[in-house]
């Protein structure tokens, strides 16, 4: 624990006044990070002529819910949560297998051509997937995987980014550790597997929740892969949705509080791990 | 040299040989994944920036046309390249510095103990997990001209008389706003954990040696931040020159050009856009991709240069 | 005896496996599928009379169909036609090779091609001069208005021959009178200032765009009157003009002719509830009443298809008079035109039973809403920019049109 806990003593009434302080920040600074959304719970239960009434009303005058009802009416808005549920496990465990994996060289090992090999990993998060996106296209078309879900699964697995995390995880693992399951004749896989993954949990965690999160909130990559409606994504679904809906803020609200739902509820679980796992990785650059 | 020096080196040859054979094995198959859908692609964009191409089976050698193209006439108030570069450097320039202040802020605010530090972490974070699509959408509202946003600032004593992203003015602003609260709990994390790595001594040294709260901020605690700092510093320039989804929800690139970026510009070139015709002009995206990649590598270069000089590795 | 058995036996058999062995599915991409009804009106027409052949639209978002089609045709997609959405999509996709030239399967099939007044020529490559597609649909712009609102406010219903600067004031009494909107503009340049394209001279590729001004005054003095909803409040909601007029509290709005089945829909469904009436657009005084402007929309035939002659034989009926009656029911104005299409067409449930609208069928002339050459998209690109500028109220009038030109003139050299 930092200096707070250390000097608890009686306090002062400038030390009151701090703390005072201190907690009317932190509540304003909650009302900025959260109005957006509240502002849509409220929209969505609202007609959608009151959204926009002057002076706006936080609290609907009468809470309509069957907004929630309405909006699974014109667009399969279900075959899209489900799509993108499905594409979110496969690309997750895809995505830890091989940077777990692949991170451990990178972190524990001496071996030719490591530096340049990282170098080129580096270099590609460095480059935007929109510079590459149309020659990825045409050879993912090439190999018959366009209009599927393997489309976003190859471009999604195999990030670049994922191994960096990892890698960054792995370094801050003492390297005595490793060298001393070395002397004891473990081999390199057994050092991963028994050594650095059990150490890497929260990484890994960190890894999953965030590669869950970016599919499921991937818009770019939906947009341009898949063409059959019942195929599609939330995140595009919803853009069709408001282009369905398009005069009808209240529903559009409902339908996009919806699509953050799932994320929300798996960011509730799981945030423990979550940010203690970023924050581990993210220290040491 | 002895015969024994002899074996040894050739044993550590063996060794090493070995050795890169099991790391190998280890980068197996996320690399090969790697190769195929994301080193493979991005070769093949660097040579498309030298090519006639608009996706049919000519594909012609069009050698630096390309660049010429898209620098004719070159201004930053004229050109398309101009005006995307500018757009993106002027978004870069405020969303960094402004998300690192949010991020330390929250991090040094929440960093002392205070109750339900747990609870707040979690809402600051929010932003960052929530889906694109839905905040954009909702900010979109929110920022409209007769909006919660506008309605406050009216009572304020401001004449907001138009919607923030129908301004040239207001629009970037929205973007960055909107990149700002999304993204400062993300980087809030990364920074209290760095708060965390700064052993409780400094601090008590410091206090010994006189320093009010402001001295041991600037003296402490960003000297001890700044690794912290440098990779925050890293991942945001980056994703802020990638910047488009937020764009293309919100915006459009417009009014007129003032938030098109450079990947608008990209898009735009590939894919067309709403009321511009589909261009196909790839050679000439890839191109201003190549602008956007060189641009990109000088910022990590310079950064990872400055990382051996600057930063303060405990 | 038993040979003829036999050969009997082997008829039977191949009778009855011939449709199973015959059965093509074509993929026909296109856009709005769900919500435009002449998409599976097609599809169970062409059934009908081909019972070998299976349909099957492939839907893309509309504001992405060109990103999307584009993408699937230099992909290789085995999808086997493309509805054309924009003019020079075609001509990029033909030069490309994407498409399957038609001159001689027209040639072939002996297809009247006079019967398209004019919005075939439009699909002919500018390079090297052949057909890539055909029309099945020409939507023309149309005033629609609100019969409830206007009989509210006591004005009486447009007629087919009327100007602008009578719609104006119209738009300014009905909305004096009801307190509703008077018109309504979608946020884009062909819903406020394509007109000057209707004489048939100016085009917006001209590189002068004086002849704009007019039309954008209008819109700015309708705006800040509050005759119709500003610009900056439909570009940031993204209110979309269907929903805009359906509500009812809009008594006319400008817009292309595929809204009369979206309208049809929405009534039949609830979503709307009022009466309704098209007329043709206002004109400029000098210039003839009942000119508009608009664009086909066409079939192409990719060179991907592994059926190309099943997707010629699709692509041709969906032209024909046949074709065009089965879109012409759904409300949907084809591009084949005869007497009998426009007879279905005023006949078609949910269509306006007076006299006004029914004449509104018949424009005195068509406009191509962009005309197609060489630097239109480059030109395309920056008169909407510049148009969102004006809109947004960013540029005046003047200084939007004065950048058009000055930024155009560029690509109108060549």
């Amino acid at each position: 624990m930092t200096a707070a806990t250390i000097n608890r003593g009686p306090k002062t009434a400038g030390q009151m006044l701090i703390s005072v302080l201190k907690y009317v920040l932190l509540l304003m600074l909650t009302v900025v990070a959260l109005v957006p959304f509240v502002w849509m719970v409220s929209s969505s239960l609202k007609t959608s002529v009151d959204v926009f009434s002057i002076p706006m009303k936080w609290i609907p005058e009468e809470f309509h819910w069957e907004n929630y009802l309405q909006i699974w009416e014109r667009v399969p808005l279900m075959a899209y949560f489900k799509n993108t549920a499905v594409l979110a496990v496969i690309v997750t465990f895809m995505q830890i297998l091989t940077s777990s994996f692949a991170a451990y060289a990178f972190a524990k090992m001496n071996f030719k051509g490591r530096d340049f090999l990282f170098m080129c990993y580096i270099g590609t998060i460095a480059v935007p997937w929109q510079v590459y996106m149309v020659p990825q296209f045409i050879m993912m078309r090439s190999v018959g995987l366009y209009d599927t879900i393997w489309a976003l699964v190859a471009l999604q697995s195999f990030s670049a980014f994922g191994v960096f995390l990892m890698r960054q995880f792995y370094m801050g693992i003492p390297n005595d550790l490793s060298e001393a399951a070395r002397i004891d004749g473990l081999s390199e896989y057994g050092i991963w597997a028994r050594i650095i993954l059990p150490l890497a949990k929260p990484a890994i965690a960190t890894l999953c929740i965030f590669t869950f999160v970016n599919t499921w909130n991937d818009y770019m990559g939906p947009m341009i892969y898949l063409t059959t409606d019942l195929r599609k994504t939330i995140q595009v679904g919803l853009r069709r949705f408001i282009q369905a809906y398009s005069a009808d803020y209240n529903l559009i609200m409902a339908a996009s509080l919806c699509s953050l739902l799932p994320v929300a509820v798996v960011f509730l679980f799981l945030q423990r791990y979550f940010i203690e796992g970023i924050a581990t990785t993210g220290m040491k650059g | 040299m002895t015969k024994s020096a002899v074996n040894t080196s050739r044993k550590m040859g063996r060794l090493e040989r070995h050795n890169t054979l099991v790391a190998y094995s280890f980068l197996a198959p996320n690399f090969i994944g790697f190769v195929v859908f994301t080193l493979i692609p991005v070769i093949f964009s660097v040579v498309l920036a030298f090519m006639d191409w608009s996706g049919g089976s000519k594909i012609t050698w069009a050698g630096l046309d390309n660049f010429f193209y898209i620098f004719k006439d070159f201004s930053f108030t004229k050109s398309n390249l101009g005006i995307a570069l500018k757009n993106t450097v002027f978004y870069t320039v405020a969303t960094v510095p402004l998300t690192i202040a949010c991020a330390l802020g929250l991090a040094l605010v929440l960093n002392k103990a205070v109750k339900g530090a747990k609870f707040f972490r979690a809402v600051f974070f929010f932003p960052y997990v929530a889906s694109l699509v839905a905040i954009c959408v909702c900010w979109n509202f929110l920022l409209m001209k007769n909006g919660p946003v506008n309605q406050m600032l009216n009572l304020l004593g401001f004449n907001m008389t138009k919607s923030w992203t129908s301004s040239r003015d207001l629009a970037i602003w929205a973007i960055i706003i909107v990149s700002v609260w999304r993204n400062a709990g993300y980087y809030m994390v990364m920074y209290l954990a760095g708060l965390q790595g700064v052993p409780a001594e400094l601090y008590e040294a410091a206090t010994m040696d006189g320093a009010n709260g402001w001295q041991k901020f600037t003296k402490v605690t960003l000297p001890m931040l700044t690794p912290t700092t440098f990779f925050v510093s890293i991942m945001l320039i980056i994703s802020c020159f990638k910047i488009y989804d937020v764009v293309a929800i919100m915006t459009q690139g417009g009014p007129g050009r003032s938030t098109k970026m450079l990947v608008t510009y990209i898009f735009e070139l590939s894919f067309g856009g709403e009321g511009i015709a589909t261009s196909a002009q790839y050679g000439v995206a890839s191109a201003v991709s190549m602008v956007l990649l060189a641009i990109v590598l000088l910022v990590t270069f310079v950064q990872f240069r400055g990382e051996k000089k600057w930063v303060n590795y405990m | 005896m038993k040979k003829l058995l036999a050969v009997m036996l082997a008829v039977l058999m191949v009778a009855a496996l011939a449709p199973a062995m015959a059965e093509t599915t074509l993929k026909v991409a296109g856009w709005d599928i769900t919500t435009t009804p002449y998409y599976a009106a097609i599809k169970a027409g062409y059934e009908a009379a081909n019972p070998d052949v299976v349909i099957e639209w492939v839907d893309l978002a509309s504001q992405d169909y060109n990103i999307k089609a584009s993408t699937m045709l230099a992909g290789g997609d085995t999808t086997d036609l493309y509805c054309v959405k924009e003019l020079s999509d075609m001509q990029n996709w033909s030069n490309e090779g994407f498409l399957v030239s038609m001159d001689e399967l027209i040639a072939a099939d002996g297809v009247d091609m006079t019967k398209y007044a004019g919005m075939d020529t439009c699909y002919v490559n500018v390079g090297d001069g052949k057909q890539y597609a055909l029309p099945f649909r020409a939507d023309y712009w149309v005033m629609f208005y609100n019969k409830d609102l206007f009989d509210a406010a006591n004005v009486p219903y447009p007629t087919n021959d009327w100007t602008w600067d009578e719609y104006a004031q119209i738009a300014r009494d009905v909305a004096g009178a009801t307190g509703a909107y008077g018109t309504h503009y979608h946020t884009w340049l062909s819903a406020v200032a394509n007109w000057s394209v209707c004489d048939g001279v100016n085009t917006l590729a001209d590189g002068d765009y004086e002849d704009l001004k007019y039309f954008y005054e209008l819109y700015q003095q309708l705006e800040d009157d509050g005759i119709c909803m500003t610009y900056d409040e439909l570009k940031a909601s993204g209110l979309h003009y269907s929903g805009a007029f359906a509500q009812g509290n809009v008594a006319m709005m400008p817009m292309g002719y595929w809204y009369v089945s979206t309208l049809i829909g929405y009534i039949n469904d609830g979503t709307a509830d009022f009466n309704w009436g098209i007329c043709a657009v206002p004109h400029l005084e000098g210039v003839e009443a009942g000119a508009s402007f608009g664009s086909p929309t066409g079939i192409a035939i990719s060179a991907h298809s592994a059926n190309q002659e099943a997707a010629w034989d699709f692509a041709s009926w969906m032209c024909s008079e046949e074709g065009a009656k089965v879109i012409a029911e759904t409300g949907t104005r084809p591009a084949y035109v005869s007497e009998a299409v426009a007879e279905v067409m005023a006949s078609a449930a949910g269509f306006p039973t007076d006299e006004t609208s029914k004449a509104a069928l018949l424009p005195t002339s068509i406009a191509l809403e962009w005309p197609i050459g060489e630097g239109v998209n480059e030109i395309k690109s920056i008169v909407n920019e510049e148009h969102s500028l004006i809109m947004t109220r960013e540029l005046t009038i003047d200084e939007g049109i004065a950048e058009m030109e000055e930024r155009a003139a560029e690509f109108i050299a060549k």
